[in-house]
C-alpha cells in the first residue's frame, strides 16, 4: 500500500488544475517526484510542491496507491481526471470537474463538490457524502455521451442537470436534485430518492426512478400501468415521445 | 534586402515541368530568382523533395466554420491527428490551439504552415456576413487568403437573369464581389437556397425557382456569361444541385456540358465543380445507392473546359457546412445530429450538421472510395484539385493521411479490407491498381490550383514567382511511397521546413515565424451608367428588405490586412 496525502500550505484564491493528481501518476514516485509534478495554477505551470505539503507511506502499484487530501481543496479542480485505478480521498469541499473520464478505482469525498463531479466516467466509484453542484455525472458542452459507466452516489443533494447526456453507469442521490434530471439521456440508470423537477427531458433510453416528489412532470410521456421495483409500487411512464424515446420513468 | 539559397534541393515543380531534380533554389525579398550573391543564407535540403508552398483551393476555413464551432464546442478537445489537433498551450511563438474540424483561427494557419501549405481560399463568403469573414482572415497567420463570394440564390442576381439585364448583372456581380472583397463567384446548388426559405429544393437544372420564374441552368449560365464578361481570374466555382442524393452523377454531367458552350476568357477553365464526391452517387435510393464515379470520370476525362476538386472523405467525425440549406435540413433528420439552419436574407440559405464517417456504415465506405476513384480514373491530374471540401469531408490536417490513399494501392488495399461485401459491391476502386506520384500530387495540390485562379505567381518555383516553399523530409529516389506509405505520410505531416515570402515559417514540424499573410480581392471594373443604375436597382433592396443599410454591408479597407487588389476590365 502507498498512501500520498497532501495539505495545502495555504488556501489558494486562483484555482489549481490538478489534472495529473490521480494514482495512475503518483503510484511508485517519491516524495521528491510527486512535489516535482506540474500543475496549472492561472496561466502558468508550477511544481505542485509549492503549493502542497506532501507525505509518503509506502510504495506500491496504481490499484495499491490511495492519495488523501487531509481539508479543504474547493479551489482544486480535476482532482482524479482519468484515473483508471486506486483510491482519493478528500476531507473537504472540492472544486470543479472532480473524477472527469475516470475509469476506475474510487473517489471519497467528505464535504461538497462542485459542478461537473464525475464527468463523463467510464468506471470506478465516486461517493460523495455531502452536496453536489450542477451537472454531475453529465457530458461537456456539444457531447452526446456524459457518464458511461461506474457509480455515483450522493448522500446530499445535488443541483440541476443531474446526469444530462448520460450514457450508462448509475447515480443514486439520498437528497432531492434540482431543475432537469436525465435531460438528453440515452442509458443508464438514476435514482432519486428525494424531490426532481421536470426529470428526464428528452430521454431517449434508460431509467429514472423518484422516490420523493415530482414537480412538473413533462406532458411528452406515455402512462404505461405500474411497476414494483424492490417492494415500492411506482406509476411508469415511458418517452421522451418528442425524441422518439425509450427512457422509462418511474415516479409515486 | 535578404537572401536564401536552398542547396540540393529535390525540386519537383509541374509547372515548369521538373519531375523530382536536384537543384538550387535562389530566394530575393520574398521572391525566387536566378541567383543570389555569396552572402545569401544557406538552407542545404540535403536532397530532400521540395516543392512550392501547398494551396488549398476549397476550404472552410473563415466565417461560416464559427457556427461549426459553436455548434460543436466539443471538437476543441478532439485530438485525432496528435500535432495537428486538439488543445496545445500557447508558446514563445504561438498562440493556444484548439480543435479538429473547426480549430481557433490561429492552429487554422499554423496546422496549414506544417503541412507545407501556404496560400487557401475560404470557399463560401456570404456577402451579408463578408465583414465577418474578414475579420477571420485578419486572425489566421501566415497563410495568404482568397474567398469565394456566393451568387447562385441571390435576388437581385435571379431578377437580372429573369429580365435579361447582362449588363446590370454583371456590375452587380463586380459590385458584390468588391462588397465582399471577394476573389470569385460561388454558386451553391443554384435556386435552392431560396427555395429553402419556403421549405422546398430545386431538383434539377431546370425546376424553376419558387417566385423568380428563373431555372437554376439559367442562374448558371447568367453567372458564367458574367464572369468571363468581368474577366475575372476564376471560373465560376459550382457545387451542382442535388448534392448528396444518390443517382445525382447524372445532374452533375448535365451541368458540365452545359458548361461546354461558355469560352473562358482567360486562360484557365470555363467551370470549377466541386467535391464531386458528394456529387457522384448513383442508385435511386439509400438502399441501391453506388458509386457514379466512373460515369463522371468519364465525360471529365473527354472534356477539355473544366476542373474539379475531390471532397475526399476521411473517416473518423467531420462537419458538414454549405450554404446548401435544404441537404443540411435532410443530413441532420437522417442522422438525428445537431442542427444550425440560417437564412442569409436575400442571398442565400446556410447549414451547418456535425457527422462521423464510419468505415462499417456502406454508404460512408463507398463515399470514401467515390473521392479516390475520381482521383484516380481522371488520367489528366491537371484536371484536379485535392480537397477534403474540409471539414465536410474531413479536417484539412488529414491530407497527409489522404496523399497514401492516392500513392499506395497497399494502404488502400488495408483500408478497404475492413468494408463489407455490401460496401464492395457498390464501388470499383478494389479494381484499380494506378499510385500518384509526388509530381501527380505536386499538380493536384500547387499547380493546377495556380492556373485555375489565374495566380502564376502561386504553386510554382519559376523566378519570379512568390517564395513560398516547402521541403519535406522525404529523398525521393530512394523511397517507394506505394510500400514505405507510413514514411510519406510523416513526412507531409510536418514539413522540414515552409518558407513563406521567403522566410522559415517552419521547421522539422515546428512553427518558426508568423508573419501575417495577404488577402487577394478582385476589382472588376464596369462602366460608370451600368454602374450607377444597378446601384438604384439595389437601393430599393436596402431599404425594402435588408436588416443593415449599404454603408454598412460593404467590407472597408480597414478590414483587410496586405490587401492585393487584382483588377479586371469588363468587356461591354
Ligand atoms: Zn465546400
Amino acid at each position: 500500500m502507498q498512501v500520498v496525502r497532501l495539505s495545502l500550505k495555504e488556501a489558494n484564491k486562483i484555482p489549481i488544475e490538478a489534472d495529473d493528481i490521480n494514482p495512475d501518476n503518483f503510484a511508485g514516485k517519491t516524495e521528491e517526484e510527486i512535489k516535482a509534478i506540474q500543475v496549472w495554477y492561472g496561466n502558468s505551470q508550477y511544481p505542485l510542491g509549492e503549493f502542497f505539503n506532501v507525505k509518503i507511506e509506502g510504495s506500491d502499484s496504481v490499484e495499491n496507491t490511495k492519495i488523501v487530501f487531509e481539508g479543504d481543496v474547493s479551489r482544486v479542480k480535476r482532482i482524479g481526471q482519468n484515473m483508471s485505478a486506486g483510491e482519493i480521498e478528500i476531507n473537504g469541499n472540492v472544486d470543479m470537474h472532480c473524477g472527469f473520464n475516470m475509469r476506475g478505482g474510487k473517489i471519497v469525498i467528505n464535504g461538497d463538490a462542485d459542478s461537473w463531479l464525475g464527468c463523463e466516467m467510464a468506471g470506478g466509484e465516486i461517493i460523495l457524502n455531502g452536496n453536489a453542484s450542477y451537472y454531475v455525472g453529465s457530458g461537456y458542452r456539444g457531447e452526446s455521451c456524459g457518464m458511461r459507466g461506474g457509480k455515483i452516489t450522493i448522500n446530499g443533494n445535488a443541483r440541476d442537470y443531474l446526469g444530462e447526456h448520460m450514457c450508462g453507469g448509475e447515480i443514486l442521490v439520498k437528497g432531492n436534485v434540482g431543475l432537469l434530471p436525465a435531460i438528453s439521456n440515452n442509458g443508464g440508470k438514476i435514482v432519486i430518492e428525494g424531490n426532481a423537477t421536470m426529470p428526464a427531458s428528452e430521454m431517449k433510453n434508460g431509467t429514472v426512478i423518484i422516490k420523493g416528489e415530482t414537480s412538473d412532470l413533462l406532458p411528452s410521456y406515455k402512462e404505461e400501468g405500474t411497476e414494483e421495483v424492490e417492494g415500492v409500487t411506482y406509476r411508469k411512464f415511458v418517452g421522451d415521445v418528442n425524441v422518439g424515446g425509450k427512457g422509462v420513468l418511474l415516479i409515486k | 534586402m535578404s537572401e536564401i539559397l536552398i542547396k540540393n534541393a529535390n525540386v519537383c515543380d509541374p509547372a515548369q515541368g521538373i519531375n523530382c531534380e536536384t537543384m538550387d533554389i535562389c530566394i530575393k525579398d520574398g521572391k525566387i530568382v536566378e541567383s543570389v550573391s555569396a552572402n545569401a543564407k544557406v538552407i542545404d535540403a540535403e536532397g530532400r523533395l521540395t516543392m512550392a508552398g501547398g494551396f488549398d483551393g476549397h476550404t472552410h476555413s473563415a466565417g461560416k466554420i464559427n457556427v461549426g464551432r459553436f455548434i460543436n464546442p466539443n471538437d476543441a478537445r478532439k485530438n485525432l491527428v496528435p500535432g495537428l489537433s486538439g488543445q496545445v498551450a500557447r508558446t514563445e511563438k504561438t498562440r493556444a490551439q484548439v480543435g479538429y474540424n473547426t480549430p481557433n483561427t490561429y492552429a487554422i494557419g499554423y496546422r496549414y504552415a506544417k503541412l507545407g501549405y501556404t496560400t487557401i481560399c475560404e470557399a463560401a463568403i456570404p456577402l451579408l456576413a463578408a465583414r465577418h469573414t474578414h475579420e477571420e482572415f485578419k486572425e489566421i497567420p501566415i497563410l495568404d487568403k482568397m474567398g469565394l463570394s456566393l451568387f447562385g440564390s441571390n435576388w437581385q442576381v435571379m431578377e437580372y437573369i429573369r429580365d435579361k439585364e447582362p449588363e446590370k448583372l454583371a456590375a452587380y456581380v463586380a459590385w458584390g464581389l468588391r462588397a465582399s472583397r471577394g476573389y470569385g463567384v460561388k454558386i451553391v446548388n443554384p435556386g435552392g437556397g431560396e427555395a429553402w426559405g419556403w421549405g422546398k429544393n430545386v431538383s434539377g437544372l431546370y425546376d424553376p425557382v419558387p417566385n423568380f420564374d428563373v431555372t437554376p441552368a439559367e442562374i448558371l449560365m447568367g453567372l458564367a456569361e458574367v464572369n468571363e464578361r468581368l474577366q475575372l481570374p476564376h471560373s465560376v466555382h459550382v457545387h451542382c444541385n442535388n448534392l448528396g442524393k444518390p443517382g445525382n452523377y447524372a445532374t452533375t454531367i448535365e451541368t458540365m456540358k452545359l458548361f461546354e458552350k461558355v469560352k473562358p476568357s482567360r486562360d484557365r477553365q470555363a467551370l470549377h465543380v466541386t467535391h464531386v464526391q458528394f456529387n457522384a452517387y448513383a442508385g435511386t435510393s439509400w438502399r441501391d445507392f453506388e458509386t457514379g464515379a466512373p460515369m463522371v470520370a468519364d465525360y471529365v476525362n473527354g472534356a477539355d473546359h473544366m476542373t474539379f476538386d475531390l471532397g475526399q472523405v476521411i473517416f473518423g467525425p467531420a462537419v458538414t457546412m454549405t450554404a446548401d440549406g435544404p441537404v443540411e435540413y435532410a443530413n441532420a433528420r437522417m442522422l438525428h445530429e445537431k442542427w444550425s439552419n440560417q437564412d442569409i436574407e436575400l442571398e442565400d440559405a446556410s447549414g451547418v450538421v456535425p457527422l462521423f464517417y464510419s468505415p462499417k456504415s456502406f454508404v460512408n465506405a463507398v463515399q470514401w472510395a467515390i473521392g479516390l476513384e475520381l482521383a484516380l480514373l481522371v488520367k489528366d491530374p491537371w484536371k484536379i484539385m485535392f480537397t477534403t471540401d474540409s471539414p465536410n469531408g474531413g479536417s484539412f490536417v488529414n491530407y497527409p493521411e489522404a496523399f497514401t490513399y492516392l500513392m499506395s494501392a497497399k494502404r488502400r488495399e488495408e483500408v478497404i479490407s475492413g468494408f463489407s461485401k455490401m460496401a464492395l459491391d457498390r464501388m470499383v476502386l478494389p479494381g484499380i491498381d494506378r499510385e500518384l506520384d509526388f509530381y501527380e500530387l505536386a499538380v493536384m495540390t500547387r499547380s493546377t490550383q495556380s492556373k485555375m485562379y489565374s495566380r502564376p505567381e502561386k504553386g510554382n518555383l519559376k523566378a519570379g514567382s512568390d517564395a513560398d516553399i516547402a521541403i519535406y523530409d522525404i529523398l525521393p529516389g530512394q523511397i517507394d511511397p506505394s510500400i514505405e506509405y507510413a514514411k510519406v505520410k510523416k513526412a507531409f505531416s510536418g514539413a522540414a521546413y515552409t518558407l513563406k515570402d521567403g522566410e522559415i515559417v517552419v521547421k522539422n514540424g515546428e512553427i518558426e515565424a508568423t508573419p501575417k499573410g495577404k488577402i487577394y480581392w478582385v476589382n472588376a471594373k464596369v462602366p460608370s451608367a451600368i454602374d450607377s443604375a444597378m446601384q438604384k436597382d439595389i437601393d430599393v433592396k436596402f431599404k425594402k428588405y435588408y436588416t443593415v443599410s449599404k454603408a454598412n454591408y460593404m467590407v472597408e479597407d480597414m478590414y483587410l490586412q496586405k490587401p492585393v487588389e487584382i483588377a479586371t476590365e469588363g468587356v461591354f
